[in-house]
């Protein structure tokens, strides 16, 4: 059933941006049965940390690629995500390797770490360890370049081939301050997203903020209610986060050595 | 191809490899910029892991002989008066003696197609065509496979009726308990003795898994071409998290040490704990076991014990000692993994102490393997070097390396677009070397054999353990033979089955090197003719056996008329760790950059500060975090120090 969102501060120079949420959760209902991965690659990482009190204190942690052709403006929305801000010249960032922001979501503290591509979208030469503990994907295209639209497919196999079974997939159509521009009618959005099973077709302007926060926050409903639908689920909790931890280690608590 | 390269660099790297991808990602790091191409369309190289499918098309790649014509010879134009031309190889000629065989029915797989392929779609333009090629390749290459390869008909003949099974589709699960695993950060020894209590699926009727449902479920395969796993405290592990590049991988330990001995396969005790759990072992071989191998910590201060051997093998050394045969076997094969014949005493305690001392930092064997396969490991190191402005295309072939005649130095690469790119340094992996180049180098070869199983070598209360057995040789100073069994938590095999790896020097083909050896450990027989003994053995249902060119250890001065910086990395060697490569990787960044320092620890990205206005140095914003960074989660800790690396973009 799809059900229109309202966009967020109304921008006065362009028309609405618009947003469509493809499927509706239903909460009774268990996630879809995932296609044989193994658990670990289910909601995984997203740990649900009892954290002991410090800032860092977070009831999710969320791992989201973004993915889609060069120049859709996938840094700036992220950018924009992180800081509010907007870059008119396009900076390639250098050294960086995901951004991280916490937000509330219904009382709960989400962080989410936005993984972005480190240009290798660009011969499409995108590593196959980029997708594969991801929690969520962004595929971007830009609507005023129909060609970037035309790679989805292509993005979305990808995903399916090297991501986890259950991925939560969302399609944003950048530059939606640019309307004049449009090459890609957000109808034809939605019937890819549908026919893909995405979670929801956005359309996004990083330049003027319109649907920025809708974007991760939806994402991040998403991923908290098939997250929790997973710990009441039949899976004990515990077998699902013990691969799925990066390496991380503490010389200081290492034993040299079983014997002796 | 949609976008062109910049036509200048600092290093070019030429090779996806292991050690290619550590020096591209040293090089981006430190502040180089790096251009890195592979000519074929995945990553790594001989270390690649692959897909069912995609391995059967790369089966079928190296077993056509032909070699491609350079039909276009427009690029020695591009060659100046003072310049001359060292072309490079189009085809991959390190791969020999593919035999593949399927010892389930084939016929009912035909028209199966890997699920989660996508349909052929209509081609968007000239990049989306490339982007697809890879895909359809092998869509394609899954329906090709179900004509019948093999070259032994009579194994061929399974009489097994799968299509009985063919539709449904999730019924091969067995209860998957990833209890085993280990994030590096546990410092373990508790983990591993849990899985107990996990059901016992055996009991029930074995279900049998047809080809069909292997071509079908070819994407949970991640089938790595090279068999290797990290020592935990090897140089590789060290690199990981020195580097930060741990971030992008996950591991999963290695969870039985096994021998095979008098023709049984059995669990080598080797942690404090196996060995006080043991059920084999006497009281007394216990306390032997132990005596012996706390000595082996320490060997170093206690000449006086092995002081008279020195000049003995290490297998008659441990005659010497007062240990049972078994725990001699346990000690040199399993533990030390050295030869009978030609290791001393030295050589073989210090393999005793590595192995030692790798134990317990990450579990209770030394062991760590990357899910999804080694194949992970050079694409997280080009991950880190893309994050650091490092430009990457595949199916990207070089058609000669451009050398100055005066200077005898490297100027420039040619592509096979006829583009010229020119750098300082340029890294070349052994197999792009022309026969021009390499007439005087003499190659070794491995021998590999991959097989999917139904059962493990060695039933115990779980389904999913990771197991690393040594063979000793029939006919003693042959080499041993290394098998790695992976099951299907490792993600690289489906549920249901079991992924092993066969490796050894190879003395024949690999198929002579090695199957006398899958024959002791499993059934290799269509039901029928299988004698009773053969039913309890687990039942191949394909294999593949391979020879690979070892290019390790080549001195460089045997390469002919190779300019002082063009550097040579080799393709794997048949060592299980890979300290060779992360030691060459390292030795030629030092050469080239001797002031820099390898890989340092990337920001923590939530450190960086985002600063619009003033855009920092790169080095001076990195040297500010703590020189051994990666404690405590990658995630949470927050270190003092930030850095707002913003670069202005060259892109557009």
């Amino acid at each position: 059933m799809p059900v229109g969102r309202k966009r967020d501060p109304p921008s006065p120079a362009s028309t609405p941006a618009r947003s469509r949420l493809l499927r509706r959760r239903q909460p009774d209902r268990p996630p879809p049965i995932p296609r044989g991965e193994c658990q670990q690659a289910l909601p995984g990482a997203a740990m649900p940390f009892a954290s002991s009190g410090t800032d860092d204190a977070f009831d999710y942690l969320f791992k989201i690629i973004l993915i889609g052709d060069s120049n859709v403006g996938k840094t700036c929305v992220v950018h924009r995500f992180k800081t509010g801000q907007y870059n008119e010249k396009q900076q390639n960032t250098i050294g960086v390797d995901f951004t991280v922001r916490s937000m509330d979501i219904d009382g709960k503290k989400v962080k989410i770490q936005v993984w972005d591509t480190a240009g290798q979208e660009r011969f499409r030469t995108i590593t196959q360890s980029y997708y594969r503990s991801a929690h969520g994907a962004i595929l971007a295209y830009d609507l005023t370049r129909r060609s970037t639209f035309e790679s989805i497919p292509h993005w979305i196999h990808e995903i399916e081939k090297y991501g986890a079974a259950n991925l939560v997939i969302m399609l944003i159509g950048n530059k939606s301050d640019s309307l004049d521009k449009r090459q890609v009618l957000f109808e034809d959005a939605c019937t890819l997203a549908e026919k893909h099973g995405l979670l929801a077709v956005l359309e996004t302007s990083a330049k003027e903020a319109q649907n920025i926060e809708e974007v991760f926050t939806l994402m991040a409903k998403e991923l908290i209610a098939r997250n929790t639908l997973q710990l009441h689920g039949d899976n004990p909790p515990n077998s699902i986060y013990l691969d799925s931890r990066p390496v991380i280690t503490s010389p200081s608590v290492e034993k040299n050595q079983c014997l002796c | 191809m949609a976008d062109n390269l910049p036509s200048e660099f600092d290093v070019v790297v030429i090779g996806t490899g292991l050690p290619e991808s550590i020096i591209a990602a040293a090089c981006a790091r430190s502040g180089q910029s790096v251009l890195h191409v592979d000519s074929k369309n995945y990553y790594g190289g001989n270390w690649a892991s692959f897909s069912f499918s995609g391995l059967l098309s790369w089966i079928k790649e190296n077993q056509q002989k032909t070699d491609v014509s350079d039909e276009w010879d427009d690029w020695r134009k591009l060659i100046l008066e003072n310049e001359e031309a060292i072309s490079l190889n189009k085809k991959e000629k390190t791969i020999q003696h593919i035999e593949d065989f399927c010892f389930g029915d084939q016929d009912s797989a035909e028209g199966v197609e890997e699920a989660g392929a996508l349909p052929k779609l209509p081609v968007f333009g000239a990049a989306g065509a490339e982007g697809f090629a890879q895909e359809s390749e092998e869509a394609r290459a899954a329906v090709e496979s179900t004509v019948p390869e093999s070259t032994e008909p009579e194994k061929a003949t399974g009489t097994e009726p799968a299509s009985a099974r063919e539709g449904s589709d999730a019924e091969i699960t067995s209860e998957d308990t990833s209890s085993h695993s280990a994030a590096l950060g546990e410092s373990a020894g508790e983990l591993g003795q849990t899985e107990a209590a996990v059901p016992e699926a055996s009991a029930q009727e074995p279900k049998k898994i047809t080809y069909s449902q292997i071509v079908r479920e070819g994407r949970r395969f991640n089938i790595d071409l090279v068999s290797k796993l990290l020592f935990s405290r090897g140089l590789l592990i060290d690199l990981l998290i020195k580097s930060n590049v741990s971030r992008y991988a996950e591991f999963k330990n290695v969870t039985q040490i096994l021998a095979f001995r008098e023709g049984k396969v059995e669990q080598v005790p080797c942690s404090r704990a196996d060995v006080f759990n043991s059920r084999q072992l006497a009281m007394v071989e216990k306390r032997m076991l132990m005596k012996f191998l706390t000595f082996c910590l320490d060997y170093e201060q206690h000449p006086e014990e092995y002081q008279d051997y020195e000049n003995s093998t290490f297998a008659e050394f441990l005659r010497t000692q007062k240990l049972t045969p078994s725990l001699q076997h346990f000690i040199l094969h399993s533990i030390a993994m050295v030869s009978e014949t030609d290791c001393s005493t030295l050589e073989g305690l210090q393999a005793t102490k590595k192995f030692l001392q790798c134990l317990g930092r990450y579990g209770n064997t030394p062991f760590l393997f990357p899910l999804y396969g080694q194949g992970e490991i050079p694409q997280c190191f080009c991950r880190l070097c893309a994050v650091f402005g490092g430009i990457y295309c595949l199916r990207h072939p070089v058609q000669c390396l451009v050398v100055d005649k005066e200077s005898g130095r490297c100027k420039a690469i040619v592509d096979h677009f006829g583009q010229r790119i020119s750098a300082k340094y340029f890294i070349v992996e052994d197999s792009y070397l022309s026969e021009s180049v390499c007439t005087n180098v003499h190659y070794r070869q491995i021998s590999r054999a991959v097989l999917i199983t139904d059962q493990s070598v060695l039933n115990t209360g779980s389904e999913q353990q990771v197991s690393i057995l040594t063979v000793p040789p029939v006919d003693l100073g042959k080499p041993a033979v290394c098998v790695i069994e992976l099951c299907s938590s490792t993600m690289t095999c489906m549920k249901g089955t079991y992924l092993v790896h066969l490796t050894c020097p190879s003395t024949k083909t690999a198929r002579e090197d090695l199957e006398p050896v899958v024959q002791k450990l499993f059934n290799v027989n269509t039901e029928k003719d299988a004698e009773n003994e053969e039913l309890e053995k687990p039942r191949v249902l394909w294999a593949v056996y391979f020879n690979m060119r070892d290019s390790s250890g080549i001195d460089r001065n045997s390469y002919d008329r190779l300019p002082s910086n063009v550097y040579v990395c080799s393709g794997p060697d048949s060592a299980l760790g890979n300290d060779c490569a992360v030691k060459q990787a390292e030795t030629i960044f030092q050469e080239m950059f001797p002031t820099e320092e390898f890989c340092p620890p990337a920001p923590n990205p939530e450190d960086i500060i985002y600063d619009e206005d003033e855009i920092a140095p790169e080095e001076s914003g990195f040297s500010n975090s703590p020189e051994t960074k990666p404690e405590a989660s990658t995630e949470e800790m927050s270190s003092g120090g930030s850095a707002a690396v913003e670069k202005a973009d060259n892109e557009e």
